[in-house]
């Protein structure tokens, strides 16, 4: 009987890398293609919408960049976040449940601003997100840290229990709540008022909002802070060896809370910026960033150059999938999900396929 | 190393996308071949449903762009699966503007604040807001339909079979119930159909709370038929499981918005339907023709039975014989505007299949709560509380689990 082994590959060549990675997704996109070509599309003309977020042709080109942008923000900043828990091996995977009491606290603030400054209340609404989801993150790392809780359950659980938080105060028609639109029958949620709503540099039409410029100065500070400063090192001491970081003289549990803390504000932040930039709040305005924010952090390999790009690239396959489908009525949006799940999970085949080999038993011994 | 190889991950994201790009520089853009009129479309469902609210919507908007000219697979965008979200409301408003659509269309109720701001933002293009209140008097009107009278006419079908069976316990499966006029006048013109043949009808409503939820529809509809001993059971739901579960049991149901006669052969008898596409076609063409007039042309939309957008599916052959000549005496009613259901005249039905006859009494319209709402005699309550504020329900409604 043979048996057979999976082998890291001791030698990680770059050309390898390439090759298995532009195989993986030149598949996935072969698998869409036949499925566009059942359906009678021109699968070349599909992919060229797609990866042109639908620019050809569009008359207001400049509205698709600026919903790019919307998409890009909250996931670069969400998906910094996560990498610095995952840096540390904290298993955070409640960025939506944290985004949304972070978005939830942001309106409180925005939906009660009519007539204060347009900057000052979005700076209190940013404060207002950062400190309420940041306390959700230093109180679950705290229960990890005083009780060894397991951290994965208890973050998945806190993104059930503020979806249903919102939801709630989404369907409850009740004088107190400001949430929703007054003169309404039926619940719906309310804009914000003027003074609540992100303001940016206006470049001809398109408006470059400043929620693009802090997200790429807050990739920055993450950068400089992981790579250079004290407390950037203990995350990564903390997340190789814990044992290591204690024999080190290390506060573990000091660093734990700490880094849980900035991950979970920086969620809060991009939040604030989401709602701010919307003028409003819904039950899905996280846009799933707390789930593809994983992806992008472990896509990356939690460098932080790397999540910029990744962010940037999932963010152009978000928004080209749905700008493609529009255009073709027999797609819906069921079709763009499937194509990014296929390219999602070639690409992470190919990378497992890149760095481990498959090997029989005699020739493992040998290896 | 590792960031090595992360960054390879981009670039070979990068590659691929600029290898489609090239792959899409020899096609021609498909603006070329279709005409200058452009539908846009915003769906809460897939316009590849087979049944329900958006394949009702789907259906009308294709039939009337044949009706108009146009053709649905060149000159209709649609973003799908739009959740009652702003945001992304907007984003799909921005993708269906930047196509060049001169028309857009929202068909779910959550897309009203989103379409009254951008409805301002595009002054060229007509926003049209389904089941909404909002609307200006240039770009952005709302549309609905008087399914009520529909539904009056489905409860003269499960009058006449409550009648033959001995049994005057009716069973109706509601989404809501008084929270929304939507539903409550539905379940009103409902009950009042029945009594108009069967004045000792009862109409008992389960409300799920939900606008679609199969296992609730479902259980809710086994509980009308087990404990209250329901013969007929209508809906006020998505699904057709109501119907399906009539059909097992042996009794008799009325679906909504399709014909559910093929989903439940043995029990179903008729379904008050949506037509759209008397109202897309009508939307469509004023557009067409001059957009500046679109508001004064059609305005904001609500008509019933008289332009057809609203009806009771074919009668199937569980209906009892009187069935069709009740219903089309009360259709004809209705259409001429000479009566309403929600009047203080009260219809009933007299006389065997081919001498069925129709009289005219004054009677109150009363609450099951026995406060009058129209004197006897008294012209139909406005379209407004029909629309927007009927939260009561009329004598012989109960709800069941309130």
């Amino acid at each position: 009987m043979r048996r057979y082994h999976l082998v890291r590959r001791a030698d990680s060549q770059l050309k390898r890398t390439l090759i298995y990675y532009a195989a993986g997704i030149l598949i996935s996109l072969a698998i869409g293609a036949v499925i566009l070509a059942c359906l009678e599309i021109n699968p070349f003309e599909y992919y060229g919408r797609m990866f042109t977020i639908g620019l050809i042709g569009n008359r207001y080109g400049y509205k698709s960049i600026e919903g790019l942008l919307k998409i890009f923000v909250p996931l670069l900043i969400t998906s910094l976040a996560l990498s610095l828990s995952f840096k540390m091996r904290f298993w955070n995977i409640g960025g939506e449940g944290e985004f949304l009491i972070g978005a939830i606290c942001a309106s409180c603030i925005a939906f009660n601003s009519t007539g204060m400054p347009n900057f000052v209340t979005v700076i209190l609404m940013c404060i207002a997100a950062m400190l309420s989801s940041g306390i959700i993150g230093i109180a679950i790392a705290a229960l990890k840290v005083k009780f060894n809780t397991n951290e994965t359950l208890m973050t998945l659980m806190i993104n059930y229990i503020m979806l249903y938080v919102i939801r709630y105060l989404g369907d409850t028609k009740a004088p107190w709540n400001f949430f929703l639109r007054a003169d309404s029958e039926r619940p719906i949620f309310g804009s914000f008022p003027e003074s609540a709503v992100m303001k940016g540099i206006p470049l001809g039409p398109f408006t470059l909002l400043w929620s693009v410029l802090i997200s790429i100065i807050l990739t920055v500070i993450v950068y400089v802070y992981l790579k250079y400063t004290k407390q950037g090192y203990e995350i990564s001491v903390v997340g190789d060896s814990s044992a290591t970081a204690k024999y080190a003289g290390m506060g573990v549990g000091k660093i734990v809370l700490r880094t849980m803390f900035i991950s979970s504000a920086m969620i809060g932040l991009a939040a604030a910026l989401t709602v701010s930039a919307a003028g409003t709040i819904s039950d899905t305005i996280t846009n799933d960033v707390g789930w593809t924010g994983i992806i992008v952090a472990w896509l990356s390999k939690l460098s932080v150059p790397a999540v910029f790009v990744t962010a940037v690239l999932i963010s152009i396959l978000q928004y080209g999938c749905q700008a493609a489908a529009t255009q073709y009525p027999a797609i819906d949006i069921n079709y763009a999900d499937l194509l990014q799940g296929i390219i999602l999970f070639s690409v992470l085949v190919a990378d497992f396929a890149a760095n481990f080999k498959i090997v029989r038993k005699e020739d493992a011994k040998n290896a | 190393m590792k960031k090595l190889i992360s960054l390879l991950v981009s670039a070979a994201l990068a590659v691929t996308s600029v290898f489609a790009l090239a792959g899409c520089s020899g096609t021609k853009g498909s603006g070329n071949e279709a005409s200058n009129f452009k539908v846009g479309a915003i769906y809460i469902n897939s316009q590849n449903d087979t049944a329900g609210y958006t394949y009702a919507h789907h259906h009308g908007i294709t039939e009337a762009m044949k009706q108009v000219g146009l053709d649905p697979s060149k000159d209709l965008y649609i973003v799908d699966n739009v959740p009652e979200d702003d945001e992304k409301v907007k984003q799909a408003i921005d993708q269906l503007a930047g196509n060049g659509c001169n028309i857009i269309f929202g068909i779910s109720f959550g897309y009203l604040n989103a379409m009254d701001e951008k409805a301002k933002e595009y002054p060229d293009i007509i926003f049209s807001h389904a089941t909404g209140y909002l609307s200006n008097d240039k770009n952005f009107n709302n549309y609905f339909g008087r399914i009520y009278q529909a539904r009056y006419l489905a409860g003269i079908a499960a009058g006449y079979k409550s009648l033959a069976l001995g049994n005057n316990n009716i069973g109706y499966v509601s989404a809501w119930g008084t929270e929304y006029a939507e539903t409550c006048s539905g379940i009103n013109a409902f009950a009042m159909g029945c009594m108009a043949v069967n004045p000792d009808a009862k109409v008992n409503v389960y409300e799920i709370y939900t606008w679609g939820d199969q296992e609730k529809e479902r259980q809710a509809a086994e509980l009308l038929i087990d404990t209250y001993g329901c013969c007929v059971i209508a809906q006020h739901c998505d699904s057709a499981q109501p119907q399906i579960v009539a059909n097992e049991k042996n009794v008799f149901g009325c679906g909504y918005n399709s014909d559910m006669t093929k989903e439940a052969p043995n029990a179903h008898l008729a379904a008050p339907v949506w037509n759209w596409d008397a109202y897309y076609a009508t939307a469509m063409k004023a557009a067409m023709a001059n957009p500046s007039t679109f508001m004064t042309e059609v305005g904001n939309y609500y008509e019933g039975l008289n332009a057809g957008l609203v009806d009771v599916s074919a009668l199937s052959s569980n209906c009892e014989p009187e069935t069709k000549e009740a219903i089309d005496l009360a259709k004809k009613m209705m259409i001429n505007g000479e009566w309403d259901v929600f009047s203080g005249v009260k219809l009933s039905f007299s006389g065997a299949a081919g001498s069925v006859a129709v009289a005219k009494t004054d009677a109150p319209l009363v609450t099951n709560e026995g406060a009058e709402i129209v004197a006897a005699g008294g012209a139909s309550v406005d379209d407004s509380v029909i629309q927007g504020t009927m939260n009561y329900y009329v004598e012989g409604v109960t709800q069941v689990n309130k």
